[in-house]
């Protein structure tokens, strides 16, 4: 008898709505080439199904809708500050809390205080604005990732892992007083949401220490990688979510977090950390840049549901649900032959591009290419992680990743079963047609971070 | 009927905690007398300032509840991107998460080591990011704006003559940007002519130099120069806004002044080039181009609060409610800067601690004053906030030691203005208890945010 499988379920159910507009192939075709053929230059009204990001696209919950009604929003001393504090220290473990108006204002202040020119930083896998602002605080990022997490076909349960040997050969080659810290990112995002194995972190942190360097952990979607550890890693499958997310962050010192993923909210982040030093520099520096520490440019309703919203994000249920619709997505397409990287992330699936169009040279861009397709198919928008995200070195050289993928991220709690299934087998009838896709050229490239406004245009 | 009612009744209530004046005490000690280091619910009237504090409208509840949180492109960016373009008749539209992050884009764009940037006078955060940038900022307020008790209708213009002159003296070439706050809040919340503007908007252009509003409280200023300047009485304050912005090359706006936003602001401006170096530096510091750092919903209301503030009715009730507490002050001898200004009530604290030298911060003094006898949260606009230190580690005072405070929009009813006028008259009859302070602990930048302070030894 075949066994019968396990459905997750949502822990929740549907309390508001918001509507959807429906396009027309020609509608499409005009729109996508108004936006050059860039999926962030994509008007949302003209998107059916938004994959572009789970940054910032959650639906809050109605206890999160309700401590939006109790915002304190007093310039200094808000309430919701303290009951965020609070909560950072309950749930994630740090001591001092800054927090800031997104992720990215967080990496600017903590770049800023611990890199000094010449720097080297190493890292599991860059991320685009994390690299940019080590490089603009006079830091050098070095790749120090398993070289499992390259290959998109490695089945290896932890590709997220930072290789210990890459970064003990960084040590020796640099010396440690010229590494001000690891960063090291939980659910890997370029690498295919990723996870890092709590026996990894414990040698990394025991090398670490030896040299008196610093563990700066990216805890965006650190309840994601938890998620993975109580399922994969021996000896935490009766942990709870938020047990392991106390323990990985135990061996750090200190985080920079976008609360616009796990947290559960629109907006808003932070800095924590453990050493008063930092702490009392980045308060002065937050002001200049964010506003005053005890805001540090969020509304005081945000901070409120950022706190709510961090209580629901570590339970167990919640998580379950969550990386299960994405294992859903995953499996569905990989039911209809097409290359993604495997084993399925947390936050999205990430179709392998250069599998699925092996006719198109990476100067041609096939990730940004796959993305214009599957948008004009249905009206699914998704993003381009590969040679355009990438960006240029220091010399004007293109960056050439290994992996060149189109990401699907699924905001979390947004979308149900069905439009999953909308998803898989437009991605689908796209990969029917996919030798008579072309690649496209760049027709305008910004300075920094090119991928959020170049336009493209086809070959 | 002359008593002015507000234009709204209210439809959500937030509660007010009390406390004793002995529990007051306690707090002011461990807040080492720095009212920006006391817990917000251990302050009965919080005027500390109007920035973000406003209650918003049911419009904008509603519009905060339709915020379309895409990351890209999202249509509540167009609605805001629309409204702006609307009032400012500017093209080019930025949003970003408040208004310092717009003036440091702007500042880190055009600011560097031996660069002025001239205005009728920089607020703290405006001055800080220009510093930072290694640039210099210089005031040029008329002279009539730096005499407190001298009432005069445009107390915020600019010296034209003074400009003129430091133009000659330094090189256009090292003027990156001219800036009107408006209004001037580091004044008094005083506003600038129309007369002014457009004067110096003419120098500007004879040397080439563009001209940014600081737009915080562009309804305000409007309301004032319709009030107050020849030939704007029959205009509405919406055109008048429009005329406005049509002397300027860009502005920088915070949002949580006069659109009524608890968070957000902009960069407006009509140069491409500029506005595309301000996009990059957006990206990496603020957000993407259409969110800028703020929830989708945040550009609704925003959007809402842009229109609702040129109602014309709001602003006689705004204006009128400024008024109303000077004159009560006014009446009662206090010193109060004159005559009342847009969004605040400015006590001078020279003349109310005559006794308390610079160098013990009689600002700050009567700053704890105000707390410790009814619970009101003021700010100190003086030697604290914009003093510095020569050679030989001695206070340059500020020219001016003020006391603001600041009426948050539609949030406090007469009767609680009354209660603010009662403990300040109660306060200045006592004035000779007042000690002065000493710092005992401040940060290298903009120390008035986390100084440490205690009273001097009597």
């Amino acid at each position: 008898m075949k066994s019968i499988k396990h459905s997750w379920a949502e822990p929740y159910k549907i309390k508001m709505v918001e509507l959807l507009k429906m396009t027309t192939p020609a509608q499409r075709k005009k729109a996508m080439k108004d936006a050059g053929y860039n999926t962030f230059l994509l008007k949302s009204e003209d998107v059916y199904i938004d994959l572009l990001t789970d940054s910032g696209t959650s639906a809050m919950s109605d206890r999160q809708w309700a401590g939006m009604m109790m915002g304190d929003e007093a310039y200094a001393g808000s309430r919701n500050f303290y009951h965020l504090e609070e909560v950072v220290k309950d749930v994630y473990g740090y001591k001092y809390l800054i927090p800031t108006h997104q992720g990215r204002g967080a990496e600017n202040i903590l770049s800023k205080i611990l890199i000094k020119k010449g720097d080297i930083i190493p890292g599991n896998m860059y991320f685009t604005t994390t690299r940019l602002h080590q490089e603009l605080a006079g830091g050098k990022f070095e790749d120090i990732i398993i070289d499992e997490a390259h290959d998109p076909e490695n089945d290896f349960p932890f590709k997220g892992n930072i290789d210990l040997t890459k970064l003990e050969k960084l040590i020796k080659k640099h010396g440690a007083a010229k590494i001000p810290y690891v960063s090291m990112a939980t659910s890997v995002n370029m690498a295919g949401g990723q996870p890092i194995s709590m026996k990894n972190l414990k040698e990394l942190r025991a090398l670490t220490k030896k040299h008196k360097i610093r563990v700066i952990h990216d805890m965006t979607r650190v309840a994601e990688n938890a998620y993975f550890i109580q399922q994969r890693e021996k000896g935490y499958k009766d942990k709870t979510i938020k047990e392991i997310v106390k323990e990985i962050n135990s061996y750090t010192d200190g985080a920079t977090m976008s609360a616009k993923k796990d947290a559960l909210v629109n907006i808003g982040g932070f800095l924590a950390v453990n050493d008063w030093d930092v702490f009392e520099e980045a308060r002065n520096m937050v002001v200049v840049y964010e506003g005053l520490h005890t805001y540090g440019g969020l509304a005081g309703r945000d901070m409120e549901a950022m706190a709510i919203g961090i209580g629901e994000s570590v339970n167990d249920d919640h998580i379950r649900a969550r990386v299960g619709q994405v294992i859903y997505l995953g499996e569905r397409m990989m039911d209809y032959g097409v290359p993604i990287v495997t084993p399925i992330g947390g936050h999205g699936i990430f179709v392998d591009a250069k599998k699925f169009l092996p006719h198109i040279n990476q100067d041609q861009f096939p990730a940004q290419t796959l993305a214009a397709e599957v948008y004009l198919d249905a009206g699914i928008r998704t993003m381009e992680r590969g040679v355009v995200s990438a960006g240029r070195k220091a010399n004007g050289e293109n960056y050439y990743p290994k992996l060149e993928l189109v990401r699907f991220t699924i905001p979390r709690r947004v979308y149900t079963q069905a439009h999953m299934d909308v998803i898989a087998e437009s991605v689908a009838r796209v990969y029917e047609r996919r030798d008579k896709i072309y690649g496209m050229k760049m027709v305008y490239e910004p300075k920094y971070l090119r991928f959020f406004q170049a336009r493209f245009e086809k070959l | 009927m002359k008593t002015i009612i507000e234009p709204f009744r209210i439809k959500s209530v937030e509660p007010i905690y009390f406390n004793t004046e002995a529990e007051r005490k306690l707090i002011l000690e461990k807040a080492f007398y720095n009212p920006f280091l006391i817990h917000s619910k251990d302050v009965l009237i919080d005027l500390l300032t109007d920035s973000g504090t406003s209650a918003m409208s049911s419009n904008q509840w509603a519009g905060m509840m339709q915020g379309d949180e895409s990351y890209a492109g999202s249509p509540s960016f167009f609605r805001f991107e629309e409204t702006v373009k609307e009032i400012t008749g500017m093209p080019l539209i930025i949003p970003t998460h408040q208004g310092r992050a717009a003036e440091k884009i702007l500042f880190s764009i055009l600011g560097e080591k031996g660069k002025y940037f001239v205005s009728n006078t920089l607020f703290d955060t405006t001055r800080a990011n220009i510093e930072f940038s290694g640039a210099e900022g210089v005031d040029l307020i008329c002279e009539e704006g730096k005499h407190p008790s001298i009432p005069a209708p445009f107390k915020g213009n600019m010296d034209t003559q003074a400009l003129i002159n430091f133009i000659a003296q330094k090189g256009a070439g090292n003027i990156p940007l001219c800036i009107i706050t408006v209004t001037n809040n580091s004044g008094g919340g005083q506003p600038v002519s129309m007369q002014n503007i457009k004067e110096v908007k003419k120098i500007c252009t004879e040397n080439k130099i563009p001209l940014f509003i600081d737009a915080c409280r562009f309804a305000e200023n409007a309301y004032f120069i319709k009030l107050r300047e020849t030939g704007y009485a029959d205009k509405s304050v919406r055109s008048i806004a429009k005329e406005l912005f049509s002397y300027a090359d860009g502005c920088t706006m915070s949002a949580k002044k006069d659109a009524f936003a608890n968070i957000g602001g902009f960069l407006a401006m009509r140069n491409e080039a500029l506005a595309q170096q301000c996009r990059n530096l957006l990206i990496m510091t603020e957000g993407f181009t259409t969110y800028g750092g703020l929830a989708g919903r945040d550009l609704e209301a925003i959007a809402i609060g842009l229109n609702e503030v040129l109602d014309e009715n709001y602003l006689q009730y705004r204006i009128r409610s400024i008024e109303y507490l000077t004159n009560k002050l006014i009446a009662a001898g206090v010193p109060v800067m004159q005559p009342a200004g847009g969004h605040a009530v400015y006590i001078d604290a020279k003349a109310f601690l005559s006794n308390i030298p610079a160098d013990q911060y009689p600002g700050q003094a009567l700053v704890g004053a105000l707390y410790l006898h009814g619970g009101i949260r003021s700010v100190e606009i003086g030697s604290l906030m914009f003093g510095k230190y020569d050679e030989n580690k001695k206070l340059i005072p500020a020219a001016q030691e003020l006391v603001r405070l600041a009426i948050p929009r539609r949030v406090y009813t007469q009767s609680h203005i009354d209660y603010v006028s009662e403990v300040i008259i109660e306060v200045f009859n006592n004035r000779n208890n007042i000690k002065g302070l000493t710092i005992i602990e401040e940060p290298p930048m903009l120390r008035h945010f986390t100084a440490k302070l205690k009273p001097v030894a009597s």
